[in-house]
């Protein structure tokens, strides 16, 4: 049983190093929304190289009637 | 086939049905311009990815949102980074799926300059960071409003980071706790394991050190919230639960310290570190709630307009739509002196006076008033209320915090008298903190007789297993319950206080408009000649006055008209249906007509019962007269009986006129002692401070003129459409302006206090045994570990039971959007 004295102190460093990255996940705010992120991962890469390129917005000439 | 192929086309945008006779592949040009906008910037991966639910025609405003543009705006809600990047948050409407996300995320690569745009989904929010050099926040706006979502600002970033940091400290300690109560579970189990299989004296010695380690700085920082409360409780002279709480964990802490160093005695880290877990959880998910329902309230004062259109000095005849150039400006930017054009339907931004129009003032969410009040050149009008007639031109005498309506929101503030009730677990606290540590001091003196060790051994155990953890769940538990499903039907309450003070009826005062009435001008009444309404509907067709729609509403136009001339604040004449027709005050009316004893008759009739006459003469004779009223909801009758038998006492006090009071309130059955009209702002206030003397006071309004005596109330409800003032100083904010929901929160609020009551009686039963078991010396750790968390689930039990806020919201409420 005299294991225990290295392998019980060396469980608990690691459960000390979890707790350590938990509070920095929390800190760098990758908690704050847990809401959009995992949609995220939804999103397909491969079409972006298909969208136009930037700078070709139109929409500026044409502002009619600010009736809102 | 063809026919019944095409009934069944959907929008290619939305999946709406396209409506029968549209030729189109769209169900509305809205969906159109977005579906255009989207294929155009090559974004069509968008409808390979949304959700196929949760179909709604898009929005699309073609706003050109100049006022984001402007300096005053830039300076207040615009950061900019060291290397040039601005940054602001937008509040944006219709985020909903995946899709949207990644629509409004793809910014960046459909617009030079976007660096970024991030979006939060819950709050409705997309952080965006852009090169100032290269594009400018208007732009961008446009942009997402042609993508489908209209952009407003997104207000309180401030209040934001603050609630943040608070969020990620509490979120830590969670961690902490849970973390610390998993791996002292293991240990607990290995000595336990020890205790009936064998373990050697060493082995043993070495676990509860090791548990030491653990405990003494995990619960000594996730368990700071408990102990600051209880320290600032103790030296304000309060009770609060965090007391005895306190008071438990200390105690465990410190003997299990003395146990592990004497090497004998029970040490309890386990159970205390699972109890802090859960108190925490319990906290957090409270906060959520809580976090949620502000978000939600903050979103509709994101909602409410902030530009104003600013005439440029010396461009031609002031207040002329065609000639004059009106700038948008945040109303910020806006000094006395300054001329602002007011278009129709739109909320006046200043006190001034109206330079050029006629038009009719609705000042209803100033001052209660329901008829609109006509105005013309020289007039004074406020801040707060609506132009409903023609476009003014209004030069600024008062902006901002000096208008009469920043002035009575500044009042609101001496007025909030609001003490923080005493809670009920707050009261019980008091008693369990003198009771648990009177018979400690028993057990102690009572064992020592025969040992000292076995008397403090008994009385520490007797402090740790009454550590009312169950008790400081079940409050939160509860409300947690009955707050999410009130979000869920459309009743946002800001928290628990105002479910507790809800829940002890009393008075409740009732601002007639928008409540009780459904808020809008309607023929009530019509006496003589039918078809003369389907003329004076012609005659009225192109008139954009509140007397005007209630005639459109309620008979189709007979026919076109011509010759139409319109006499603002008198009447309207026309040729309509080939008759001449006059539509009108019966003053104007009678003096172009002739009258007869029985429709003058009908006249003072209409008057004395609070509506207002108007009459209608065709070739010259009068024919009819309509009584124009705010009709009674259809559910008012009912929603007040409810109320009735919650013992809830009814008042109506409201700025209107008495007459129209009465009117209302026979109608209901509320006895005429408890009507009230043309009452002031500041008389509301006042009827509440005097009505608190006798209790609970509940106050529900929607205007700016009830603001002051929802804040002076004990509890107040602002409904759907209300003011930005009265939102901010409500405890609950209902989205469907209906008293049955009044009614439903107030029954709402009573069975959640039936369901703490019932919470308590459970924790406490749960602490009678096991305090029983430790002044008799029977208890044991291993029972204490099993007690706590089966007394918690108890209450979890018991409050996922609970009645309030059951019964689902009828269809047409759950559907209304923010």
């Amino acid at each position: 049983m005299t294991i225990l004295y290295l392998i019980l102190p060396l469980a608990l460093v690691f459960a000390g190093a979890a707790v350590a990255a938990f509070a920095w996940t929390v800190r760098s705010g990758q908690l704050d929304d847990v809401e959009t992120p995992p949609r995220r991962i939804l999103f397909d890469d491969e079409r972006a190289e298909a969208a136009r390129p930037p700078g070709s917005f139109a929409g500026d000439a044409q502002s009619p009637r600010p009736q809102r | 086939m063809t026919a019944a192929l095409h009934a069944q086309a959907t929008c290619l945008h939305c999946s709406l049905p396209v409506p029968a006779g549209r030729r189109s592949a769209f169900c509305c040009a809205g969906c159109e311009v977005v579906h255009d906008a989207i294929a155009g910037y090559g974004l069509d991966q968008y409808y390979a990815l949304r959700d196929a639910a949760a179909p709604a025609p898009a929005q699309t405003t073609a706003y050109d949102y100049a006022e984001l543009g402007d300096p005053a705006f830039q300076r207040l809600h615009v950061r900019t980074d060291p290397d040039g990047t601005a940054h602001t948050a937008l509040y944006l409407e219709d985020l909903r799926c995946t899709a949207c996300v990644w629509l409004v995320e793809s910014a960046p690569r459909c617009l030079a300059g976007v660096t970024e745009v991030r979006v939060d989904l819950g709050r409705s929010r997309a952080d965006v960071a852009w090169d100032p050099a290269a594009t400018s926040l208007p732009v961008i706006a446009r942009y997402l409003d042609r993508i489908g979502h209209p952009v407003h600002p997104y207000r309180g970033l401030a209040r934001d980071a603050l609630r943040r940091r608070e969020d990620r400290s509490l979120l830590i300690k969670l961690g902490v706790a849970g973390a610390a109560a998993g791996n002292l579970m293991l240990l607990a189990i290995a000595l336990y394991a020890g205790l009936f299989g064998g373990m050697s004296r060493a082995d043993t010695g070495f676990f509860r050190w090791a548990s030491m380690a653990v405990a003494l700085p995990a619960l000594g920082f996730a368990a700071t919230p408990f102990f600051r409360t209880a320290f600032g409780a103790l030296r304000a002279r309060r009770l609060h639960l965090d007391l005895p709480l306190s008071i438990g964990i200390l105690a465990g802490l410190v003997w299990g310290t003395a146990n592990v160093i004497r090497g004998v005695g029970e040490i309890y880290f386990d159970s205390l570190a699972m109890l802090v877990f859960l108190l925490l959880a319990a906290r957090w998910i409270v906060l959520r709630y809580q976090r949620r329902a502000s978000t939600a309230a903050e979103l509709l004062l994101s909602l409410t307009p902030s530009r104003a259109h600013r005439i440029a000095a010396g461009s031609g005849q002031p207040g002329d739509p065609a000639s004059d150039v009106a700038i948008d400006v945040p109303i910020e930017a806006l000094v006395p002196g300054d001329l602002v054009r007011v278009l129709v339907g739109e909320v006046i931004p200043v006190d001034g006076d109206v330079v050029t129009g006629i038009s009719a003032i609705d000042a209803g969410l100033l001052t209660g008033e329901s008829q609109p009040v006509e105005v013309a050149p020289g007039a004074r009008v406020h801040a707060g209320t609506v132009n409903v007639a023609a476009p003014l031109a209004i030069r600024a005498t008062a902006v901002g915090f000096v208008t009469r309506v920043g002035r009575l929101v500044a009042g609101i503030e001496a007025l909030s008298t609001k003490a923080p009730i005493e809670r009920l677990v707050d009261r019980i606290a008091g008693r369990f903190v003198a009771v648990v540590s009177s018979i400690a001091v028993l057990t102690l003196f009572g064992w020592s007789l025969t040992s000292v060790a076995a008397g403090a051994e008994h009385a520490m155990a007797l402090l740790i297993v009454t550590c009312p953890c169950a008790l400081a769940l079940a409050t939160p538990l509860a409300v947690t319950v009955a707050l999410g499903r009130a979000a869920r039907r459309g009743v946002l309450i800001k928290g628990a206080d105002a479910l507790e003070r809800l829940a002890t009826p009393g008075t409740l005062f009732i601002d007639k408009t928008g409540t009780l009435t459904a808020g809008k001008l309607a023929v009530v009444t019509w006496r003589g000649d039918l078809d003369a309404a389907g003329l004076a509907s012609a005659a009225e067709a192109g008139s954009s006055h509140p007397i005007a729609r209630a005639l459109r509403a309620h008979a189709s136009p007979s026919g076109s008209a011509r010759d139409v001339r319109e006499e603002l604040g008198r009447g309207i004449s026309a040729i309509a249906g080939g008759h001449s027709v006059l539509v009108g005050s019966p003053p104007w009316v009678r003096r172009r007509s002739r009258t007869y004893p029985v429709i003058e008759g009908w006249i003072a009739e209409l008057v004395e019962r609070g509506e207002t006459p108007i009459a209608v003469a065709v070739d010259g004779a009068m024919v009819a007269v309509a009584g124009l009223a705010d009709p009674i909801r259809d559910d008012a009758a009912r929603a007040l009986g409810a109320l009735g038998r919650l013992g809830w006492v009814v008042h109506l006090l409201s700025g209107d006129d008495e007459r129209v009071v009465r009117r209302v309130g026979a109608a209901l059955g509320i006895p005429w002692s408890r009507c009230h009209g043309q009452v002031s702002p500041e008389d509301k206030a006042l009827a509440v401070v005097a009505a608190r003397a006798e209790g609970t006071v509940v106050m529900v309004g929607d205007g700016v003129n009830d603001a002051a005596a929802m804040a002076a109330a004990s509890a107040s409800i602002a409904v759907s459409g209300a003011a930005e003032i009265a939102i901010e100083a409500a405890d609950v904010y209902l989205r469907s302006p209906s008293i049955s929901e009044v009614a439903a929160t107030a029954a709402g609020a009573q069975a959640t206090l039936a369901t703490i009551r019932r919470n308590l009686r459970f924790s406490l039963a749960y602490n009678l045994v096991a305090g029983a078991l430790a002044v008799t010396g029977l208890i044991h750790p291993l029972i204490a570990a099993a007690v706590m968390p089966v007394s918690s689930l108890t209450v979890l039990a018991s409050s996922l039971r609970s009645k309030a806020f059951r019964e689902r919201a009828r269809p047409e409420q759950a559907q209304e959007h923010v």
